[in-house]
């Protein structure tokens, strides 16, 4: 019987002829820390050999909403050695923002980035940071205000899954 | 992307792998029970994680499922005759039990005691809600019977198919917990198939074509959730259950039965698709078994006398191009299954993920690749038991809900997605 072109062609023989050539650029991809704990994890992580992510944090707007004073907007975000970092600058240069927050923590960095990203029509993704001692409120407090505007929402138990993501995603 | 390494890894599940070492930590499903309907019927030959064995159910009603072949000449037990509590190779006469081990050597004197040093390699093979179940690791380990809700409830309650598919199981397993696909590749199904259509869900599906995600790590696995928008602001939420480290529970639809997958792999080119429905608290419907029968909703029709899809890659899955581009499929493939295993088999035997380009809405897949990475090293490094092997993890329900906008679903919807005795499962 004559073989139809599907089952030829599905075969592992036929799978060696894939042509190997690089099929995608990398993706400007913006990280970016909502509070001081996510910080410290992405600091870790940038370490890292990464094609095109960029490590950032704001979370002095966390730090702000504690404070009196309101926080200007230049120092709304900066890059995790201390540098000031346009915030519709970064996120105009992204194609998918990522944002790292930690269970029990506030959030309060991510309205403001999240209206940024909407404007211009950059995708999102939040990553909650929970972990065996963070109670499933908690996370729930923190995620809250993020749902909204994230198309998608991760609740990782480790910090290595921040790892294993950016990876999957060619960051 | 995963690199070479760990496609392999996860892929290989054959004796002696990582992954094969994790999935000999659970009972998994082998033949349907109607498949040794009768004492001393005809065994049955069976693949599992790249081992030939042999299912039989002897004289007095225990099943067996040893190594395929005679341990004399190396012939195939299927030609076996199963006689007299044992099975006896046609070649030389020597007869095994149902544990493999050799009761009789008719060419040894039996005061020699020669039969009592031939043992096949051999598996318990256990009854449980019309499925014959097994496991294959170290006996001393073996876990309790599994007690998934489907295979627990009256036989009245349930529907359980199998088909074969000629790919990994891994790419197989990652359809199912790929919620973005339903909405393009499965759409003409929503208001067409019996075993889905008139729910009011479907509406919120169709209406909202980009659902937003959550994914959250659950005891057993994953819990994903997609959700849409409803009425007055609030959130309509899929939610699907993944417990390892390849069982996966569909969202239910209206009133239709809940249903779901296990993927098992047969080597790693090839796997099993086990299909089942169920309602926890009522008897299926003829109506509903009558459209399982004919291939409707999750299940397929067959090659006659196999377990091999009709529509298959030997026919180019019967692809109907008018149908395509009338839209009545959206791929030209008739039946939600086939949909999926048309497209999944066409990435070849084992996909090569180093040449993938994930996105966000991936992530289900990522973590749930990254939870079966880490069980595995968790296994081969301390000896833990993965998550799935405890019953508690197996006492799991997919829920279809509507929440208030400020609602997490893991909280809300917390008793939906267990199992709950005498209790309607969630849906919409």
């Amino acid at each position: 019987m004559m073989r139809s072109e599907s089952a030829r062609m599905s075969s592992a023989a036929e799978a060696r002829f894939r042509i190997d050539a690089p099929n995608s650029t990398p993706r400007a991809i913006k990280v970016i820390a909502l509070d001081r704990p996510s910080e410290v994890a992405l600091k870790r992580i940038a370490q890292l050999p990464w094609n095109k992510a960029d490590f950032l944090t704001a979370s002095a707007l966390a730090g702000a909403a504690h404070s009196e004073g309101a926080l200007s907007v230049e120092h709304w975000l900066s890059d995790l050695v201390g540098r000031t970092k346009a915030l519709i600058q970064e996120i105009d240069g992204a194609d998918l923002v990522i944002m790292v927050a930690t269970a029990g923590e506030n959030a309060a960095g991510a309205s403001v980035i999240a209206e940024t990203c909407r404007l211009r029509g950059v995708m999102i993704t939040v990553l909650i940071r929970g972990s065996a001692s963070a109670s499933d409120d908690a996370a729930a407090r923190t995620l809250a205000p993020l749902r909204r505007d994230a198309l998608m929402v991760v609740v990782a138990s480790a910090d290595d899954y921040i790892v294993d993501m950016l990876t999957a995603l060619r960051a | 992307m995963l690199s070479k390494e760990q496609n392999d890894l996860l892929t290989q599940t054959g004796p002696a792998t990582p992954m094969g070492r994790l999935f000999r930590c659970y009972w998994m499903p082998v033949l349907l029970a109607t498949e040794l309907p009768e004492n001393e019927c005809p065994p049955v030959r069976v693949k599992l994680l790249s081992e030939r064995l042999l299912a039989f159910r002897d004289t007095n009603g225990r099943y067996g499922l040893i190594d395929e072949f005679c341990a004399h000449r190396g012939v195939s037990l299927w030609f076996g005759r199963n006689e007299e509590c044992g099975l006896r190779c046609p070649y030389h006469g020597w007869k095994y039990d149902v544990t493999g081990q050799c009761i009789e050597v008719p060419s040894e004197p039996e005061e020699s005691g020669f039969a009592k040093k031939i043992k096949l390699k051999s598996y318990p093979l256990v009854e449980r809600g019309g499925v014959l179940w097994t496991y294959m690791g170290p006996p001393e380990q073996q876990p309790a019977l599994p007690e998934w809700e489907f295979a627990m409830v009256p036989p009245a309650q349930r529907f359980v198919s199998k088909r074969t598919q000629e790919n990994n199981w891994l790419q197989a397993m990652e359809g199912g917990i790929d919620s973005s696909h339903v909405s393009f590749l499965h759409r003409g199904n929503l208001n067409s198939d019996p075993l889905f259509k008139g729910a009011k869900g479907n509406q919120y599906n169709l209406s909202d074509p980009r659902p937003h995600f959550e994914v959250v790590e659950s005891p057993g696995g994953l819990y994903i959730g997609a959700r849409r928008n409803a009425e007055h602001g609030q959130y309509y939420w899929r939610i699907t259950q993944w417990v390892m480290p390849s069982f996966t529970m569909i969202p239910p639809r209206g009133d239709h039965p809940v249903h779901g997958h296990f993927w098992v792999p047969i080597d790693d080119e090839n796997c099993w698709t086990w299909n089942f429905d169920y309602k926890p608290t009522a008897p299926l419907s003829q109506a509903e078994v009558e459209a399982m029968r004919a291939g409707q909703g999750i299940h397929v029709t067959y090659v006659p006398g196999t377990f091999r899809p009709r529509a298959n890659k030997d026919n180019d899955y019967l692809i109907d191009r008018a149908a395509q581009k009338g839209g009545a499929t959206y791929s030209g493939v008739a039946g939600i299954a086939m949909q999926d295993a048309s497209l999944q088999e066409s990435m070849g035997p084992i996909v090569d993920r180093t040449k993938e380009n994930l996105v966000s809405t991936d992530n289900g897949i990522i973590m749930a690749r990254h939870r079966l990475l880490r069980a595995v090293k968790a296994l081969m490094e301390k000896d833990v038991t993965p998550p799935g092997v405890d019953l508690e993890h197996q006492r799991v329900r997919s829920a279809a809900v509507v929440l208030p906008p400020d609602k997490a679903y893991k909280d809300a919807a917390r008793d939906a997605l267990k199992v709950r005795a005498g209790v309607h499962h969630a849906s919409v």
